[in-house]
């Protein structure tokens, strides 16, 4: 048996939600030096994936039926080692998880690690707090109809809301709800509304609007700090320039850099992926580059990711399920993977 | 209420055409897409509006779904009777953090309650949109133990929601 | 030669826009008692009537494009073994669903449209369609479509999605 080589930043998890096949969901772990995949994590229907912040542990929220596509339904965590990509064991849960495209808030481990989170809509929405180290179950937290599972401080989740505020539920030691509370509404979901997928920044994440406009959350004080919203788009771009993917963009923390996936189209073009990849640095708010895709051969983006080193990688699925790798400062187009996966729609690193 | 000729005309050709549907509809096993026609201009509002934002999870027919969504049906016009079960009504997920104004939200629930309540139980008196600004805002933190909790108290009053859907 | 689909859709539509509400609730009080139809919301008194039924589309319910396909996303039916409001054989209907708002080019009128999934077996695979007209994100569930509608299934496995037209839309 093939031995992972030791682990290197230019790895990269891309989930594969297989939807023409959507009960054997995977996740291909990809190596963005050498082009070559590495290995699979098996996911099963409609998975939430979720590595530990120390990135030793994939854990993948799915659901199995008992005959494959029919029987008694198991909802269950279960975690892979990331060194061998062999499962260790799991959790089983409350059949309730959140089914759903991928968010980086379906599961989401605790920044310290000590907590795993796990979205619930049946259609009323929860979330259970699980202990990954000793893969026990907690608690179930009622959310009044907001969902997803942001890590949002220590002992802290919150969760988005149709009233475009944020529940944010402070836990006790043993995971129960030691508190809860709403913060003011931070965008408006009838004019301009907010992607779940989020994107991890340096204070907390990052939100941005079908518009264009982005929230930063800063997850660092005792409630979210919601930042005054900037745009992506000039005056004359507004309505016309827009983000749309899967996977909405990236964020390179040390280097202050946004990438987003953008494209020109009008209400309802928000998952139509991007045409081009657009840079900003964060310092300055300022677009620093602009990368078009199609003269490089490249469909539409819909997922995008980058790695957190110093000579960073940026990875961008198609709606092809080509995966391409950029280097993430020049832009140079380094390598395309063909069909990485069925219907890669979510990228991935610890 | 008259009928022209006009009208006896449209019945007999309307009539295939909307048997038609409902074996459509029928075919498709979807318990009561039911006319949900109010008689009244007025009412135009609520129906679209409990079809926009309640109906896809609550059903046609204010039925919810056995285990998974409460019914409205019978149950509102009980949660009604009180003080407590009106907050209660309130501050459901679907309605606290509903996109519907005050003013929406009271006139929908009032629908619901007037087309949808058990035909010898008393009319409760309806929501205001002043009575529903005062309470939504503040969501249940676990609706279900509040509602076994009104259920409770309800009984002792009358007819009572199921605690459990 | 029209589908039944397109035949249902087109009186209904045409029953509407020629019959005041009073006696179209009459008719229906007379042949439906506690049937299942296709709901027609109330009219617009003063909108003035049609002569004519709708022009038929070039597009069929079996087409991505169709009009009435607005906000869905999955695989229709009508390539399943099903039809654009009828779930294949061996497959359940959700009893909870997503709404869209469409418009239809025929007759210049915005529709509701529920979206129910068809549930119990493996995705269909054939037909895959998304299309996201007013669509909003999943913490307002009633316009969203990421979200697995069999949720409340016995079977919660997802196979292809239905598009059932509610009734005229004066939002």
């Amino acid at each position: 048996m093939q031995q992972l080589p030791p682990r290197s930043p230019h790895w990269v998890y891309v989930f594969d939600q297989a939807f023409f096949n959507e009960t054997d969901a995977r996740v291909h772990l990809y190596d963005g030096d050498n082009y070559r995949r590495l290995g699979q994590i098996d996911a099963g229907f409609l998975p939430a994936i979720a590595i530990s912040p120390d990135g030793s542990t994939t854990a993948v929220a799915t659901t199995y039926f008992a005959r494959g596509g029919h029987g008694t339904r198991t909802d269950v965590v279960e975690f892979t080692d990331n060194t061998t990509l062999g499962v260790t064991g799991e959790i089983v849960l409350p059949a309730k998880l959140s089914e759903t495209t991928p968010t980086l808030f379906s599961a989401a481990y605790s920044a310290d690690g000590h907590f795993l989170y796990t979205a619930y809509i049946t259609p009323a929405a929860s979330f259970g707090v699980l202990d990954p180290l000793h893969r026990t179950v907690l608690s179930e937290i009622p959310t009044a109809g907001c969902v997803l599972v942001i890590p949002s401080g220590t002992n802290r989740v919150s969760s988005l809301c149709d009233s475009g505020r944020l529940l944010t539920v402070t836990l006790d030691a043993h995971g129960h709800e030691a508190s809860r509370a709403m913060s003011s509404p931070f965008f408006d979901v009838a004019t301009d509304p907010v992607f779940v997928q989020g994107i991890r920044s340096t204070r907390g994440f990052t939100f941005l609007s079908f518009l264009g406009e982005v929230h930063d959350v800063d997850f660092t004080g005792a409630q979210p700090a919601f930042a005054p919203p900037w745009s992506l788009v000039g005056a004359a771009e507004k309505g016309v320039w827009r983000p749309g993917a899967q996977q909405v963009g990236a964020i390179h923390r040390a280097l202050g850099r946004l990438y987003v996936p953008m494209h020109m189209g009008g209400e309802g073009t928000h998952k139509d992926g991007g045409t081009e990849i657009w840079v900003f640095e964060l310092a300055t708010h300022k677009r620093v580059a602009r990368w078009p895709l199609q003269p490089q051969g490249l469909s539409r983006i819909v997922a995008i990711q980058v790695s957190q080193d110093a000579a960073p990688l940026l990875f961008a699925a198609t709606d092809t399920a080509n995966v391409a790798v950029f280097d993430a400062r020049s832009g140079e187009l380094r390598h395309v993977e063909k069909h990485l996966g069925q219907t890669p729609w979510m990228l991935l690193n610890p | 209420m008259t009928r022209s000729v006009g009208t006896r005309r449209v019945a007999r050709r309307g009539a295939p055409a909307l048997i038609r549907c409902a074996r459509s509809a029928t075919a498709l096993g979807l318990a009561a897409l039911a006319a949900a026609l109010p008689l009244r201009a007025s009412a135009a509002g609520p129906a679209e509006d409990y079809t926009l934002y309640c109906m896809g999870c609550h059903g046609a027919e204010a039925r919810g779904v056995p285990g998974k969504v409460p019914p409205l049906a019978v149950t509102l016009g009980r949660f009604m009777r009180t003080p407590e079960g009106r907050n209660y009504l309130l501050r459901v997920p679907g309605a606290a953090n509903s996109a519907l104004s005050d003013v929406e939200l009271a006139a929908v629930l009032n629908w619901l309650a007037a087309r949808y309540g058990a035909p010898h139980e008393p009319r409760p008196p309806p929501f205001t949109a002043a009575e529903v600004a005062r309470v939504r805002h503040v969501p249940l933190a676990d609706p279900l133990a509040t509602r076994r909790a009104v259920v409770r108290n309800l009984t002792a009053s009358g007819p009572a929601p199921p605690a459990d859907y | 030669m029209r589908s039944i689909d397109e035949l249902c859709e087109n009186s209904a539509r045409a029953l509407a826009q020629r019959t005041s509400r009073r006696s179209l609730l009459a008719a229906l009080g007379q042949l439906l008692t506690g049937a299942a139809l296709l709901p027609l919301l109330p009219m617009d008194r003063a909108h003035r009537a049609r002569a004519d039924e709708a022009r038929p589309e070039a597009l069929g319910p079996d087409s991505c494009q169709y009009w009435k396909h607005c906000a869905i996303d999955g695989f229709l039916c009508a390539c399943c073994g099903g039809s654009s409001t009828a779930c294949p054989p061996g497959t359940a209907p959700s009893p909870i669903s997503w709404i869209g708002t469409c418009h239809n080019p025929g007759d210049g009128r915005d529709y509701i449209v529920s979206y129910n999934d068809c549930c119990g077996k493996t995705s269909c695979g054939n037909c895959e369609c998304n299309r996201n007209e007013r669509e909003k994100p999943m913490y307002r569930p009633s316009r969203n479509n990421d979200l697995n509608w069999c949720m409340a299934n016995a079977n919660v496995n997802y196979h292809c999605t239905v598009s059932v037209i509610l009734g005229v839309a004066n939002k």
